[in-house]
C-alpha cells in the first residue's frame, strides 16, 4: 500500500510540476517541484529512501529533458546523500533551515549539473536568470511542500 | 546508526554508479523511444530545435516518421490558418475588382470628363453629411466639382467637393442638411428643389400644388441649376405628402439614387465653373 501511495506521490510531483510549467511559469520562472520533492523526501525520509526518492524524481527529470540522460538522477542522488550528512548536524524541520537547504542546495545542484554538461556533453551557456532566480523559488516550494510530505507521512505512512 | 549509515553509503554509491552508466553509455532503443515519448508528449517544443536530430538519433525510423507527421501536422495547420485569411482578402479583393470593371466600363459611356477616387474616410459623427477621397489638387479637383456614384450600372449624383487639399478632397453629400440641388421631374420637366436632411432620405420641395407627382417618378438634375450637370439621376419620389393649410405647394420624399452606406468609389465630374460661382473664401485665395 505504501508503495502505491509513493508511485502516486512521485508521478503527482512530476504532474504538478509539468502542469505549473505550463500554465503559471512567470517569465519563463517556475519554482523546480522535482527538486523540491527530492530535498523534502531527503529530509524526511530515511537514508535510501530518500537517496532512492532522489534518483528517480531526478530520473523524471531526465525523461522531460533533452540533454543528458542520467545527470539530474545524479545529481539529486548526491544531492539527497548530502541532505542525509547534513540533517544529523542540523535540524532541517524548521522552515528556515529548509529555505537556507533549498537555496544553498539549488545552487549546488545547478553548478553540478553545468559540471556534469561540461564532461558529458557539450557546455551550454549558463541562464543567469534561472540561476539567480530559481534558487529562490525553489526556496519558497520547499516548506510547502515539506509540510504536504510530513502530512502524508504521518496519516498514510508515505516516505 | 552505523547500519543506517552503512546503508547511505551503499544506497549512493548504488543510484550514483546507475546514473553514470546512463551517462557514460546510450541507452537502448526502447529507452530512448520512451523518453522521446515522454518528453514529446509533455513539451512537443523541445524538439523543434536544430539538435533535434541529435535527440532521435537512436529512435527506430517508424517512430520518427510518427513525430515529423505531428510536427508536419502543426507546420500545416498554421498554413491553412494563414491561407483562410488570404482567401478571405482575395474574395474582398476579386469583389472589388468585379465593381471597378462594371464603374470602368461605365465611365466610358459618361459624357463628361473627371477623376476615379475612392472613399478613404467616413466620419460616423456626420455619417450622412460627408466624406473624403483619396484624390485633391494635385489630381486636378476642384471645390463644387460634381461627385458622382454608380449603382445599378447607372450614375447618380453622390454630391459635390466642398473642400480640396493636396492628396485628397472633402465631398459634401447630397443627403447633408445643408445640402440641395435644383432638380426636374420626369417626364416633363418640372423643375423643384432636393434638399438634404440629414438621414438616408431627401426632400423633394416646392413642388407647385397641381403638379401631378406619382410615386417612382425619377428625379434628375436640372439646367437650371449650374452646380450640377444636367441629366444625372438624383433620385425616386418614395412618398408625396399633401399640401400643408398654409403652403401652396406639395412636398416628397426621395430615395436617393446613391446609396452612401455601400459607396467605394466615386467619379469626380470636372466642371471649371467661372470663379463668380466659387465661395467667397475660393476666389479670395485665386
Amino acid at each position: 500500500m505504501s508503495i502505491i501511495l509513493e508511485l502516486a506521490v512521485y508521478l503527482a510531483v512530476g504532474a504538478g510540476y509539468w502542469w505549473w510549467a505550463q500554465n503559471l511559469a512567470f517569465f519563463g520562472l517556475v519554482p523546480n517541484l522535482v527538486f523540491a520533492a527530492a530535498l523534502c523526501a531527503a529530509i524526511l525520509a530515511g537514508p535510501v529512501k530518500g537517496i532512492a526518492w532522489g534518483f528517480f524524481l531526478g530520473l523524471y527529470a531526465d525523461i522531460l529533458g533533452t540533454s543528458m540522460f542520467g545527470a539530474n538522477a545524479l545529481t539529486y542522488t548526491l544531492m539527497a546523500y548530502t541532505v542525509y550528512v547534513v540533517k544529523r548536524h542540523f535540524d532541517l524541520d524548521s522552515p528556515f533551515s529548509q529555505v537556507v537547504a533549498a537555496l544553498s542546495l539549488s545552487w549546488f545542484c545547478m553548478l553540478f549539473y553545468r559540471g556534469l554538461g561540461l564532461v558529458f556533453s557539450s557546455p551550454n551557456p549558463m541562464d543567469l536568470r534561472v540561476f539567480l532566480a530559481e534558487p529562490f523559488l525553489n526556496a519558497l516550494a520547499v516548506p510547502v511542500m515539506f509540510q504536504i510530505f510530513y502530512r502524508l507521512k504521518r496519516r498514510f505512512g508515505v516516505l | 546508526m552505523s547500519r543506517e549509515k552503512d546503508a547511505a553509503n551503499y544506497a549512493v554509491v548504488f543510484f550514483a554508479a546507475i546514473s553514470v552508466l546512463l551517462l557514460l553509455f546510450p541507452v537502448s532503443k526502447i529507452a530512448h523511444t520512451v523518453r522521446i515519448a515522454a518528453s514529446y508528449s509533455l513539451y512537443p517544443s523541445l524538439h523543434y530545435g536544430a539538435s533535434y536530430s541529435h535527440y532521435i538519433r537512436n529512435v527506430p525510423d517508424n517512430f520518427v516518421k510518427l513525430l515529423e507527421t505531428d510536427q508536419e501536422n502543426r507546420g500545416l495547420k498554421e498554413k491553412v490558418k494563414e491561407l483562410e485569411v488570404r482567401l478571405q482578402s482575395a474574395s474582398t479583393l476579386e469583389a472589388e475588382n468585379a465593381r471597378l470593371a462594371a464603374e470602368m466600363g461605365l465611365s466610358r459611356a459618361l459624357p463628361w470628363t473627371g477623376a476615379w477616387a475612392r472613399v478613404i474616410n467616413k466620419t460616423p459623427a456626420d455619417w450622412y453629411g460627408s466624406f473624403f477621397i483619396d484624390r485633391g489638387s494635385e489630381s486636378g479637383i476642384a471645390v463644387n466639382d460634381t461627385v458622382l456614384g454608380i449603382e445599378g450600372g447607372r450614375a447618380g449624383l453622390a454630391g459635390r467637393i466642398f473642400e480640396v487639399y493636396p492628396k485628397f478632397s472633402k465631398v459634401l453629400l447630397l443627403t447633408n442638411s445643408a445640402a440641395s440641388a435644383v432638380c426636374a421631374l420626369a417626364p416633363d420637366g418640372l423643375e423643384a428643389l432636393v434638399e438634404g436632411k440629414g438621414t438616408w432620405m431627401l426632400k423633394l420641395n416646392y413642388v407647385p400644388e397641381e403638379a401631378a407627382l406619382a410615386e417612382g417618378v425619377e428625379v434628375l438634375t436640372s439646367p437650371g441649376g449650374l452646380l450640377f450637370p444636367a441629366g444625372v439621376l438624383v433620385g425616386r419620389v418614395r412618398k408625396v405628402y399633401q399640401r400643408e393649410s398654409f403652403m401652396n405647394f406639395i412636398t416628397a420624399d426621395i430615395v436617393p439614387a446613391v446609396n452612401v452606406n455601400t459607396l467605394k468609389e466615386v467619379f469626380v465630374v470636372r466642371r471649371n465653373l467661372p470663379e463668380e460661382l466659387l465661395g467667397a473664401r475660393q476666389a479670395e485665395k485665386k
